[in-house]
């Protein structure tokens, strides 16, 4: 068995891909771990992968042209899953995908597919809920900034999606949990920014002011629900518990 | 009536936020539209829920009224004029600012304006229409606007307002005319029809020049020519039998032609009474344009709504139901909406409620509404004259499949997409995904589970490849019983003092007859 070792980013993964599928040892007897996620067995030898832009995009041309563009997001949201074996997943659905082509998306049944659809959904759930929960506050010069804590890696999904909503804002998304930051000044251009320069647009939350709208935005969230309908348990159902912290609205608690 | 002069900002939100709540409709969607330069804002189809209030109904727009006063006395509104509640108004410039600021915030996916009747309804609504133009052309705001049309406001004000917005709705608010008559006084259901239809004609017409009213299925001549909407009372009291609902509607005691011979096994071909059911799409057709350019007016792209109130008035849930389905049909809705009835005003015409809304009857209309859209199910499948309510303690789905065991077991490698619909625990996302799944191979238990069915419902409905998955003998009131101990674990809300002593034969509306060969050999 040959694992190959991977950085842990959609880039790391895909030349994985391509480094174990080069190696023509068999599909049985390679696999893919993130580096630094993995327990050392007998019987098996670790070869670090080098990620390379150039390989990273033949492997995603492939998935686009001989799979499907829905292969392809399947594939890129799983990479920003928090799973430890994504990059397994990954390559284990590519071997179908290759082999069935453009339907492998509608087999559910066969496990991988579905192992990969799974990663891929819980992606796109937290995604769409980072959407609908995400609040902006606002710094000084009009800027807005917001600070999430998704358990996926979300950031890149919601970048494109604020920037078409609000091409004239600037404005930072902020994650705490994987020390990442959405930056968009005007006129659609967005970066993404790691490290010692993610932290530094960390340090713009304490500029925020909760400011009047917050609290008129507190004033129609209680005023909207009806007492007579009161129903906690639907609402934590609908707005767990794990977003709040980040809202601007403050939750009573009976 | 007290109105206010001087109030903050703080003040009027809250009184005008406690005057709207109690319309129910909060959907963002129906509209898809990108974001363009210069402006705030786009529009996703399948909308935004951006919070959750403690009553567990979301918050996707801002919903507020234009003004709380009104003319008008309905029994029913918390706005009514002999209401002795502080009156105010909000200017149209207060509206656009706390649109565009919630907006930037993300706390908003756009604006529902409703409002009071104030002076005559050409002013409202005249008002309204200011409103919507200065957060449109002055405000740059390319956001979800949902607007009310006035009843008895001028055709031409509704028209300018349309094109300013993404949906419009008007509110039938009580089913049959009799309630209204009783309820609100000054309204006729003449008078509220009137801008629906005219809503109507005006995206059909919208469509009509996109070119797609015939991949819509909408033909232009027929529109206002069906039968307009059916009105339960006095349908009942003619005597006729069945509410017209554009569909004859079979009379009690015949047999329906399906009986008798595995319908739901054959191809579909013989089932043109009931709509075609078209994967993920409602049956009813689209009305309404979806998909639209940032850059063109459209006339109320995400189309139209209403609203009934559920308990106000003594209609059945069957009633209720026909007059759904007629609105749908008829007036090319988008959504009809059930609003349990809160007694907000003590009065003497309107039903005590010791046990608070009624939640759970609202929850089954959604349900058997949902079933009608997408999954082609008729009124009269659901209900009839003898059992005009639904069952409260089976969902509409599980007691009609109950009362039609004769049409399963369904085969899960076989049966066309509208039979699956059919089954309980399968629901829209997993019937398309088995159609898709099953050409690559035979599916079996554990492959349905990842695909997403509700096993511990469908598991008595369905086999696989021929065999079902527990091998016992089952009979109607067995299964019953299994999924009413599953139903009351899952229920949404608070539903002590609602179950009685059970007793299978009245609840599941079981007779004799029906019993001995409805019980399942396996």
């Amino acid at each position: 068995m040959v694992l190959y070792v991977c950085e842990d980013s959609t880039e790391g993964i895909l030349c994985g891909v391509y480094d174990a599928w080069a190696s023509r040892l068999g599909h049985d007897r390679v696999g893919l771990a993130l580096a630094g996620a993995y327990n050392y067995e007998m019987f098996t030898e670790y070869r670090p992968v080098l990620t390379d832009r150039a390989k990273a995009q033949k492997v995603e041309r492939a998935v686009r042209g001989k799979i499907s563009e829905r292969a392809w997001r399947w594939v890129y949201r799983a990479t920003l899953s928090r799973e430890k074996e994504k990059a397994d997943a990954v390559y284990r659905f590519l071997i179908h995908g290759f082999h069935i082509g453009e339907a492998v998306t509608q087999c559910l049944q066969i496990p991988q597919v579905h192992a990969l659809f799974a990663l891929n959904r819980a992606v796109a759930c937290e995604a769409h809920h980072q959407k609908e929960f995400l609040r902006f506050s606002q710094l000084p010069d009009r800027v807005l900034f917001a600070r999430i804590g998704p358990k996926h890696d979300v950031t890149p999904l919601l970048m494109p999606y604020f920037c078409d909503r609000m091409p004239s804002e600037r404005f930072v998304i902020w994650d705490a949990g994987h020390e990442r930051a959405g930056v968009h000044v005007k006129g659609g251009l967005w970066y993404l920014l790691a490290g010692r320069e993610a932290a530094r647009a960390a340090a713009l939350e304490k500029e925020t002011d909760a400011g009047r709208y917050a609290l008129l935005w507190q004033i129609f969230f209680d005023s909207v629900a009806i007492p007579e309908r009161k129903n906690e348990a639907c609402q934590r159902t609908h707005l767990p518990l794990r977003y709040r912290p980040y809202m601007t609205e403050r939750f009573s608690r009976s | 009536m007290l109105i206010q002069e001087g109030l903050s900002l703080e003040e009027k939100l809250k009184i005008l936020t406690d005057a709207a709540r109690y319309d129910v409709s909060c959907t963002s969607s129906g509209v898809g539209r990108r974001g363009k330069d210069g402006f705030l804002g786009n529009s996703r189809t399948d909308g935004i829920c951006h919070s959750f209030s403690a009553d567990g109904r979301c918050i996707s727009l801002l919903k507020i009224l234009l003004t709380n006063q009104c003319i008008y006395d309905c029994r029913y509104c918390v706005n009514r004029r002999s209401n002795d509640t502080l009156r105010t108004a909000f200017t149209p410039e207060e509206i656009g600012t706390l649109t565009m600021e919630f907006y930037r915030r993300n706390y908003i996916e756009g604006l529902f304006l409703s409002s009071g009747v104030l002076d005559t309804p050409d002013y409202t609504m005249e008002q309204i229409y200011r409103a919507l133009l200065l957060l449109r052309r002055e405000y740059r705001f390319n956001g979800y606007i949902h607007v009310k049309a006035i009843p008895g406001a001028d055709p031409a004000l509704i028209e300018m307002t349309g094109y300013l917005a993404d949906r419009m709705s008007v509110n039938l608010e009580l089913p049959t005319a009799g309630g209204l008559r009783t309820l609100a006084p000054a309204k006729t259901r003449e008078k509220i029809l009137k801008p629906m239809r005219q809503i109507q004609l005006g995206i059909a017409r919208q469509l009509e020049r996109e070119g797609r009213l015939e991949s819509r299925g909408i033909r232009m001549d027929s529109i206002g020519r069906e039968p307009s909407l059916p009105d339960p009372a006095s349908a009942l009291e003619e005597g006729s039998g069945h509410l017209k609902t554009g569909r004859p509607v079979l009379a009690e005691g015949s047999k329906s032609p399906e009986k008798g011979r595995p319908a739901l096994m054959d191809d579909g071909g013989s089932r043109e009474g009931r709509p075609r059911a078209i994967p993920g799409k409602s049956v009813y057709g689209n009305f309404g344009l979806g998909r639209v350019s940032a850059y063109r007016p459209y006339f109320v792209p995400a189309g139209q709504s209403t609203q009934l109130i559920v308990g106000a008035t003594p209609e059945s849930d069957y009633q209720m139901m026909a007059v759904a389905e007629a609105l749908y049909r008829n007036f090319g809705l988008k959504r009809v909406f059930y609003s349990a009835f809160v007694r907000v005003n003590d009065d003497s015409l309107l039903p005590e409620l010791p046990g608070g809304p009624p939640l759970l009857r609202e929850h089954r209309l959604y349900q058997a509404d949902w079933l009608m859209r997408y999954y082609g199910f008729a009124a009269s499948e659901l209900l009839d004259e003898a059992r005009p309510n639904f069952n409260l303690f089976l969902d509409p789905k599980c007691d009609w499949a109950l009362r039609h065991l004769e049409q399963f077991p369904v085969e899960i490698n076989r049966a066309p997409y509208e039979t699956l619909l059919r089954v309980p625990g399968v629901g829209v996302k997993s019937a398309v995904r088995i159609v898709a799944a099953r050409r690559r191979s035979a599916l079996r238990f554990e492959d349905l589970k990842r695909i997403g069915v509700v096993l511990k419902r469908a598991a008595y409905f369905i086999t696989c490849s021929g065999r079902m998955m527990t091998p016992v003998r089952l009979q109607e009131d067995a299964i019953a019983a299994a999924l009413l101990g599953e139903e009351r674990r899952r229920l949404p809300f608070d539903s002590s003092g609602l179950y009685r002593q059970l007793s299978l034969f009245d609840d599941f509306h079981l007779q004799e007859g029906e019993k001995s060969h409805g019980s399942l050999c396996v």
